[in-house]
Parts: structure tokens; C-alpha cells; sequence
């Protein structure tokens, strides 16, 4: 069974951005750019509080995903089956 | 990246106009604070504010700062910026932005990678660059606020920035690198990681600096002033316990193909009081 990344806990996310550079560095690479996943900040004009969040690329599943959650410092992502 | 010069892109604001500029005989003062008294030197008349990072930013966690110098009323000052700013200068493929001069009207100042564009006062500064991979330093009150968020411990750069008419600056990065020896750069890269323990801040879930999950209270306001060799890493005071190690400075130092020698960090803080005196 192919696994998959699945952003489960959002609000958890405090933008330090680790797992796009596990994911950089799984592609043999250092920085943002052509990452499989990006972190998007936003001020909520209510709360004014910085609100992150994450968008993750189809092709995050052929990466070591597990790595990736266990990277995150506040547990904002599992790990689910890809749907074929 | 290079490593056997540092690069600062040279943003005259007077006339609109900005240049890569290399300096081969400045890599001896390492980078964040160590560099940018000297480009503070170099530049002196132009009453310049320089943003600069250090070899280890975007490469290692906790290296997360950037440091900020300028004159404040004939004194220098360095600040300490956290968020994600180091991250995109690194990605931007420099070690400083130099900011010189006046603009002749209120700016915002649109960098990505090396090419800048200089915007009205008006623009939305959160629409400018690409999301994900930007930095937004903007005016929000009286404050200058980084990524709607961090800011720094005394109002040094707002004075700054409304003396030379700059409203805004957004930084772009989208460079990428890869380590010669990667598989040596990553088993460093989570050594580092896995001394987390060793932060002298409490983990918390407030915004985060780059590359840094701590998450922590302290982050917002940056820091003023402190140790050199964290600070023209750039890294925060929180860190000591790890990068006053000289053993972890030298194998990130060394995997990212810099050759820099134990004596190199022991004269450092000697040439930055020999350019303080100089400069004073």
C-alpha cells in the first residue's frame, strides 16, 4: 500500500517550516523552491493572530512521509493510504 | 553561494538602482554581524542599514536570525531579526542587502533573488513576491513588522526606514543548493536538530523562525546586541550551548565546503573592535 501525507492538525503548524526542508533534502536539494510542500501565513483579522497553512503537492507520496511527520515539532501531519 | 567571497546586493536608493557586488577579502569576518560592520564601514557615508546572514542560515536549524546593523544617532547598533527572513536572503542566493542613501519618494523595495523593483508606497507589500518563499518587512503602525509578526526590541530600523522613505521590503528567494558530501550534510543537519534540548528557551507554539521549531515567546521581539560567533552565524542567544561548540561550528563550517580555520574564529571578535574603533 502506497502511504500518503495528510495534514491532519493545521492550527498545530507554528510556520518553522522543517518539513519543507525534509522535503528539500529528500529531493537532494537545499531551499523553497520545487518543494512538495509550502507554508502560507496569514494575520486572521479577527483574531489577529498569524494563521498558518500547508499545501502539500500529490507527488508528496513518493517521499519517505514518515520522516516527514516525525520531523514536525507539533505533530501537524499523519500519515493515511494514497487512493489509487 | 560562493565560498570563497561574500556576496551583498547594493541597493542605492537615491537612484533607484541596485548591483550584486563580491567581496573576495571579506570572508574572514564570517557573515551576520562580523560582515555587516564591515559593508557598514565600507559604505559609511551613505548612512547605510545592512541586512546580512550567516554561513550556516537556511543550511542547519536554530540558525534562524538576521542580523541588522545601522547607525542609531551616531551609535552602532546591531538587531537581531527572527521569522523567516535569513532563510529568503539565503535563498536569494546573498549574504547581505545593503540599503544606501534616500529614497526620493516613499518605496517599497521588491527583491527576488538579486533583481529589485522599487514600489509605490501604495502597493500591498503581502501581494508582492511569491507566497511560501517570501519575506514581508512592512510598516504597521509605528512598528516594522516581519511576516505580520516579529519586530525588534527598539524602534532603531522604523527610524531608519522613515528617514530614507523606505515603507516596505519584501525578499524573494528561490535559489536552491545541494552540499557536495549531502549525505554527510544531513547526518549533521539532524545531530544539530536532535539538540534541541539544549535551547535555553521553553518550547512553545507561538510563529517560529525558519528552520527552528521551538516556537518559542522570545522570538517575536529578536535581540539586541551579544555574542559574535552566534551572531555572524546567525543565530539566537538561546543557542549558545550548541553553536559555542566549536566542534558542531567546524563540521557544519566544513560539510558546506568553507575552509575556515580555528584561528579565523578566534581573530574575529578582534576585527570587529578594530572596525568599531574605525568606524567610531
Amino acid at each position: 500500500m502506497t502511504k500518503t501525507l495528510e495534514v491532519k492538525f493545521p492550527n498545530r503548524c507554528v510556520g518553522c517550516e522543517l518539513c519543507v526542508f525534509e522535503v528539500q533534502r529528500q529531493l537532494d536539494k537545499v531551499g523553497l523552491e520545487g518543494s512538495f510542500i509550502r507554508i502560507f501565513r496569514a494575520k486572521n483579522p479577527k483574531t489577529k493572530n498569524i494563521e498558518f497553512s500547508i499545501e502539500t503537492d500529490p507527488h508528496i507520496g513518493d517521499l519517505d512521509v514518515e520522516k516527514i511527520k516525525g520531523i514536525c515539532p507539533n505533530g501537524v501531519f499523519g500519515v493515511g493510504a494514497k487512493k489509487e | 553561494m560562493s565560498l570563497t567571497a561574500k556576496k551583498a546586493l547594493i541597493i542605492e536608493l537615491d537612484k533607484k538602482r541596485a548591483d550584486v557586488k563580491s567581496f573576495s577579502d571579506f570572508n574572514k569576518y564570517i557573515g551576520g554581524v562580523g560582515l555587516g560592520l564591515k559593508l557598514f564601514q565600507t559604505y559609511f557615508d551613505e548612512e547605510p542599514i545592512v541586512f546580512s546572514i550567516g554561513p550556516l542560515n537556511g543550511f542547519f536549524p536554530f540558525a534562524s536570525k538576521t542580523s541588522v546593523v545601522l547607525d542609531n544617532a551616531g551609535v552602532i547598533e546591531d538587531l537581531y531579526l527572527g521569522g523567516t527572513l535569513s532563510t529568503r536572503i539565503k535563498f536569494a542566493g546573498v549574504d547581505a542587502i545593503v540599503l544606501l542613501g534616500k529614497a526620493p519618494q516613499k518605496l517599497i523595495l521588491n527583491i527576488r533573488n538579486t533583481d529589485v523593483t522599487f514600489e509605490e508606497e501604495d502597493t500591498n507589500a503581502n501581494l508582492l513576491g511569491l507566497p511560501g518563499k517570501r519575506s514581508v518587512l512592512k510598516r504597521a503602525n509605528d512598528e516594522i513588522i516581519l511576516d505580520d509578526y516579529f519586530t525588534t526590541q527598539e524602534d532603531f530600523l522604523e527610524k531608519k526606514f522613515t528617514r530614507k522613505n523606505i515603507s516596505g521590503m519584501v525578499v524573494t528567494g528561490t535559489e536552491t543548493y545541494k552540499p557536495a558530501d549531502f549525505g554527510r550534510y544531513q547526518e549533521i543537519y539532524y545531530r544539530v536538530l536532535s539538540q534541541a534540548k539544549l535551547i535555553t528557551v521553553n518550547k512553545s507554539v507561538d510563529p517560529s523562525c525558519s528552520n527552528c521549531p521551538m516556537g518559542c515567546e522570545k522570538s517575536r521581539v529578536g535581540e539586541l546586541g551579544g555574542n559574535v560567533l552566534l551572531h555572524s552565524l546567525v543565530t539566537c542567544s538561546f543557542t549558545e550551548k550548541i553553536y559555542s561548540d566549536i566542534g558542531i561550528v567546524f563540521s557544519c563550517l566544513n560539510v558546506l565546503g568553507y575552509d575556515y580555520t580555528h584561528e579565523d574564529i578566534e581573530n574575529l571578535p578582534k576585527l570587529i573592535e578594530e572596525i568599531l574603533q574605525k568606524t567610531t
